[in-house]
């Protein structure tokens, strides 16, 4: 006999989504983690602009007391290290183990969404969340070098002048090359929170494979390998500020940080579902 | 009601290395039915429920649920179909009523009156307002029935309702699975407790590390069941173990008196007659219902498979 059908749609991605959102609003880290994003640039950059020592040893860092547009320049260069790999770990490195943590899968996994669209709700979300955090963090720092420092002409890589206005589009510019390889360590969290379905792993250890990463670049003779990196795509802007901006870095990194994304999603995505959940 | 079995399974086997969890089980639940899948821990119950809800792939063999198939339906196969797996889990940080609402979302959404319907039909609704986090574990195991009852299921599934409940919290969950089951629904309920089954269920699965060793109606189960036991402890237990014998009753000595099998008027003529050979009488007391006898010869590790006796409800 043939079943009985329904008529009812099945819920899908939207619910899940929404579903998703939901939860993450209701964490009390995610919240934390924006307000940081939004405070903590405010600090630093007061912090630095009060110091009679500029950081020198960081690009850019020398010309942090002469022009506002320099800060924000500066603090790219450093959060490039660990803090965008951190960030893009908190939540990402979370989503699919706290599951595990709580023993909800079941709970999850027995409505009327599939496990395709709960992966595809997961990884939107913690994408969504993560260029929010990212945009936070830029237009806090970028805001908080103007106010505090100032509006001065900005000194290029080259040593020429760039002028406030066409520094400010630049810097834009600057931060959003860091889209597409936080996109690449948000993959990267995701697919160790579903490998190692615990939720200190996945966060921790994206930031340590992006310190290995670094170390890796700084490394002489690996001039290939340092290509493949992801770490090296957050210093794909520095040819933008040069007297002649050329733009072949930009397009590497792009290409290197969609690599990195789509197979962290790929062996995501196969790993969730070939999963038996034989707990939570 | 529908004639297509609300779980068809043939042949169903899981292995996790050389474990076989589950060893080509069949198991067909009519509609309608209340049906017990016993065993105790570790039998394989977990894992075919797992496997009914899609958590888990069969290595090999064929699960239809209301006539639908994961391979063929994907989720639809959970269409009509509700329940949890071992306790249930909520999001800790959100109240009862939003984990429902949630929950419901995820099926396609539900007003707030059949939530408010389905906490009050569990008896939470009082305290649907407060985290999840905070509740008791009766209570998370109610509110975890009323989120599966907010799918308006025809197949209710529940793995171990009753387990980490106090008594009253027992009861009152054996008595919300009948009132379930008087209304039509079907339920397939997962127990290691033989008085529970037979207290519920119509039929009946009973598995032993991973394979079926007797399905069948509780009344056809109630048919093998041995004679009631009786544990007896006096002065003289081998005088008593003697006069027992003769009576014709089946005798195994314990540590500290006997246990004494046989009709319950041949009990009452043993006692009487012990009295009166001047034999004082320290304890008599009844030892596991006949069914539980029965399930302990079925489960226990090197218990031999007795012929499965098979019902219109079972293969």
């Amino acid at each position: 006999m043939i079943p009985t059908t329904t008529t009812a749609r099945t819920p899908g991605l939207r619910a899940a989504l929404r579903w998703e959102i939901v939860k993450l609003a209701a964490q009390a880290r995610s919240r934390a983690l924006l307000a940081a994003a939004l405070i903590l640039p405010v600090v630093v950059v007061a912090v630095v602009n009060g110091q009679e020592q500029p950081p020198s040893d960081t690009i850019y860092g020398r010309l942090v007391h002469l022009s506002g547009y320099a800060m924000p320049l500066l603090m790219l260069a450093f959060a490039a290290q660990w803090v965008l790999p951190l960030l893009a770990a908190v939540v990402a490195g979370d989503i699919f183990a706290s599951e595990d943590q709580h023993g909800t899968w079941k709970t999850l996994l027995t409505r009327s969404v599939s496990r395709t669209h709960v992966f595809w709700a997961k990884t939107l979300t913690a994408i969504g969340y993560n260029l929010l955090v990212l945009a936070v963090f830029a237009a806090s720092t970028i805001a908080a070098g103007l106010l505090i420092i100032g509006t001065q002409p900005l000194t290029g890589l080259s040593g020429q002048t760039i002028a406030p206005a066409h520094a400010l589009w630049l810097i834009i510019a600057a931060w959003a090359t860091a889209i597409a390889p936080t996109i690449g360590f948000t993959a990267l969290a995701l697919l160790l929170s579903i490998r190692t379905r615990n939720a200190a792993l996945g966060i921790a250890a994206p930031v340590v494979l992006g310190f290995t990463m670094q170390l890796l670049g700084s490394v002489g003779g690996l001039d290939l390998t340092r290509k493949f990196l992801l770490t090296t795509p957050f210093e794909s802007w520095h040819g933008m500020f040069d007297q002649h901006p050329f733009t072949g870095p930009l397009a590497t990194g792009l290409a290197v940080s969609a690599g990195w994304t789509l197979t962290c999603l790929a062996a995501a995505y196969v790993s969730l579902r070939r999963r038996d959940i034989t707990e939570g | 009601m529908s004639d297509v079995p609300a779980v068809d399974a043939v042949g169903l086997t899981k292995t996790y290395g050389t474990l076989t969890a589950v060893d080509r089980l069949s198991v067909r639940v009519g509609q309608g039915k209340v049906y017990g899948v016993l065993g105790p821990n570790g039998a394989g119950k977990t894992t075919f429920l797992r496997m009914l809800f899609g958590l888990i792939r069969p290595d090999s063999g064929t699960l239809r649920v209301l006539g639908r198939t994961w391979q063929r339906d994907g989720i639809r196969a959970l269409d009509g179909v509700a329940g949890f797996i071992e306790s249930p889990k909520f999001y800790p940080g959100l109240t009862g009523r939003r984990n429902l609402r949630l929950l419901a979302g995820l099926d396609g959404a539900t007003s707030p009156s059949r939530i408010d319907e389905v906490l009050e039909t569990v008896d939470l609704r009082a305290r649907a307002g407060d985290k999840a986090g905070g509740y008791s574990f009766g209570m998370r195991q109610r509110l975890g029935v009323a989120a599966a009852l907010l799918r308006d299921p025809r197949l209710l599934v529940l793995d171990e309702p009753a387990n980490g409940l106090d008594p009253a919290g027992i009861r009152d969950m054996r008595a919300l699975v009948k009132r379930l089951a008087a209304g039509g629904l079907t339920v397939l309920l997962s127990s290691h407790d033989m008085g529970e089954v037979e207290e519920i269920c119509d039929d009946v699965t009973i598995m032993r590390a991973g394979a079926v060793v007797y399905h069948g109606s509780i009344a056809a189960l109630r048919e093998k069941a041995p004679e009631q036991a009786h544990e007896i402890r006096t002065t003289d237990d081998g005088r008593t173990a003697m006069l027992a014998t003769a009576a014709g009753l089946t005798v195994t000595p314990l540590d500290d008196g006997l246990a004494v099998r046989g009709a319950q008027p041949d009990i009452d003529a043993l006692v009487a007659e012990v009295v009166a050979e001047g034999i004082a009488l320290r304890a008599l007391a009844r030892r596991e219902t006949p069914l539980e006898a029965l399930f302990f010869m079925l489960t226990e590790p090197g218990a031999p498979a007795p012929e499965p006796a098979t019902t219109g409800a079972a293969r």
